[in-house]
């Protein structure tokens, strides 16, 4: 791997974190609210911020599978 | 309640965390940029800066000469969302800067703005008290939990049998708390009183019922009512004075020394007694028909050899108690916990709490060290050596004494056995005895 491609990676290792990062925030949000110290409606919105947080994830990953799976093939 | 500023460029994350330190009691205001967070700081003032490292107008880096210049400088916790700038951060910052690594956690949040106003909470790791009062957790001490939460359902009177110490009057004090009856928990050591005086205690006296009775008492029967009488050392009772308890016991009324009035009684009788069945049965210290009437539920509690495993988790507790009381930072060593653990506490519980508050006031109230004495002695056991058995620096001939003598009391004094056992000739056996000057008397 070149310094060039191991720079493009940690980028698309910093934007899969992101999501990761707010999947786990918001996960302490909903166990919050299961323990009553918050309303449940904000569970609700938390959990569909997960779900919409993981499709981030998942889309950067295949992102990044492709454009490095090109460098490969050439 | 802190003022919390936190600057982090990423809403979705700013949003929960906020929602997460106004939950714990704090207020806090948000900024997403070095010049927002600049802002902030000359409108308001802060006691904590929640600072993201990287942010999209600089490194969040660049605010401490600002935060310096402050009249007041908060404290301040670095946000990074790369662990391999935590190093880094280390090095820049030095030890005063807190850092957290996101995905940061509910309780890290807190455990970082609790620290200011907690200097210092030593990691206290929770020992469970079950009914509020008995720790451990080795399978005799569970079958005894089953036990109280079994008979403090009913109203049945128990009687606690075991050695001293084993703490039959905390387990008599979580049958009363696990019963959650109205009525106080009262507790008398019948061993305590004389003859004359224990019918006054129990039952009361009206006034003039014998000289020096100048009033009117109330005996622990009444003082109970509705609630848990504990009657200590009920073995120790004078037979003599017995029928009058069965009396109470049967009748469920009391009339007061001197009085004639009968009072109605209603209060579950726990009794305690270090003597075993089998010698309160042989040694008529107690009526057969008491005996009955206080035992319909026997419990008979655990010595503590019986449940090593929970000698580490109750020299925590004590060690934990006398901090709290004199402000000390003391702390166990695993193989300090292990001694402790070899050693067969004749007196259970109370010994081995009195042995640790001992080494706690031996030891330097400024170091976190406990110093444990070189022996654990009671006079109620052969001395123990708190030293490993072999240790480099002793001499042969020790050792040899300290295994004729541990062999001998393993085979309770056979010395044709305990010759056998140590592979020696019965007469090596004899002369070493009699080089100890011990069989000077007997044979």
């Amino acid at each position: 791997m070149t310094s060039e491609e191991f720079a493009r990676l940690s980028v698309f290792v910093h934007d899969a974190r992101k999501p990761l990062n707010r999947i786990s925030m918001q996960a302490e949000l909903v166990k919050m609210a299961l323990n009553g110290e918050v309303p449940p409606e904000k569970a609700l919105a938390a959990l569909d911020k997960i779900i919409s947080s993981a499709k981030d994830c998942s889309h950067t990953l295949s992102v990044m599978t492709t454009e490095l799976g090109e460098n490969v093939s050439e | 309640m802190l003022t919390v500023l936190l600057v982090d460029d990423d809403a979705e994350f700013t949003e929960v965390a906020c929602t997460i330190i106004e939950f714990l009691g704090h207020d806090v205001l948000t900024a997403a940029t070095l010049a927002e967070a600049r802002d902030w700081l000359e409108k308001e003032t802060f006691d904590h800066v929640l600072l993201d490292f990287m942010l999209p107008d600089g490194s969040g880096a660049h605010l401490f000469n600002e935060l310096d210049a402050l009249p007041k400088r908060p404290r301040v916790t670095l946000i990074t969302g790369h662990p391999s700038v935590k190093s880094v951060i280390k090095g820049l910052c030095g030890p005063t800067v807190d850092y957290l690594v996101k995905p940061i956690q509910r309780e890290e949040i807190e455990a970082v703005l609790s620290k200011k106003t907690k200097p210092k909470a030593p990691a206290e790791e929770k020992i469970e008290k079950h009914f509020d009062l008995l720790i451990g957790e080795s399978p005799v001490m569970k079958e005894l939990y089953k036990l109280i939460s079994r008979v403090s359902k009913t109203s049945a009177n128990v009687m606690l049998l075991g050695e001293s110490g084993v703490g039959k009057e905390v387990v008599a004090a979580a049958i009363h708390h696990a019963s959650e009856s109205e009525g106080p928990y009262i507790a008398t050591n019948c061993g305590a009183f004389s003859k004359e005086l224990i019918g006054s205690e129990l039952f009361g006296h009206e006034k003039g019922a014998f000289t020096g009775a100048v009033g009117r008492k109330e005996g622990v029967f009444e003082q109970a009512e509705g609630g848990t009488l504990f009657l200590d050392e009920i073995t120790e009772m004078p037979i003599d004075m017995q029928p009058n308890l069965l009396r109470v016991l049967e009748n469920k009324v009391v009339i007061r020394v001197g009085g004639t009035k009968t009072i109605p009684v209603n209060c579950r009788v726990v009794s305690a007694t270090n003597r075993t069945m089998e010698e309160i049965a042989q040694s008529k210290v107690l009526r057969e028909d008491i005996y009955f009437r206080l035992a319909v539920f026997p419990i008979t509690i655990p010595p503590l050899r019986d449940r090593k495993e929970d000698i580490p988790l109750l020299a925590k507790t004590f060690i934990a108690e006398f901090n709290k009381e004199n402000g000390s930072n003391f702390k166990w060593e695993e193989s300090q916990l292990d001694t402790l653990q070899a050693y067969d506490w004749p007196g259970n519980v109370r010994e081995l709490r009195h042995f640790v508050h001992r080494a706690a006031i031996m030891s330097d109230p400024e170091k976190s060290e406990i110093e444990l004495p070189k022996t654990i002695e009671s006079p109620f056991a052969q001395k123990q050596s708190t030293t490993p058995a072999l240790q480099a620096g002793r001499t042969i001939e020790d050792v040899e004494k300290e295994l004729i003598y541990a062999t001998l009391e393993k085979v309770n004094g056979n010395k044709t056995t305990a010759a056998e056992m140590l592979g020696i000739s019965t007469k090596t056996l004899y002369n070493r005895l009699h080089a100890y000057g011990d069989l000077s008397k007997e044979e």
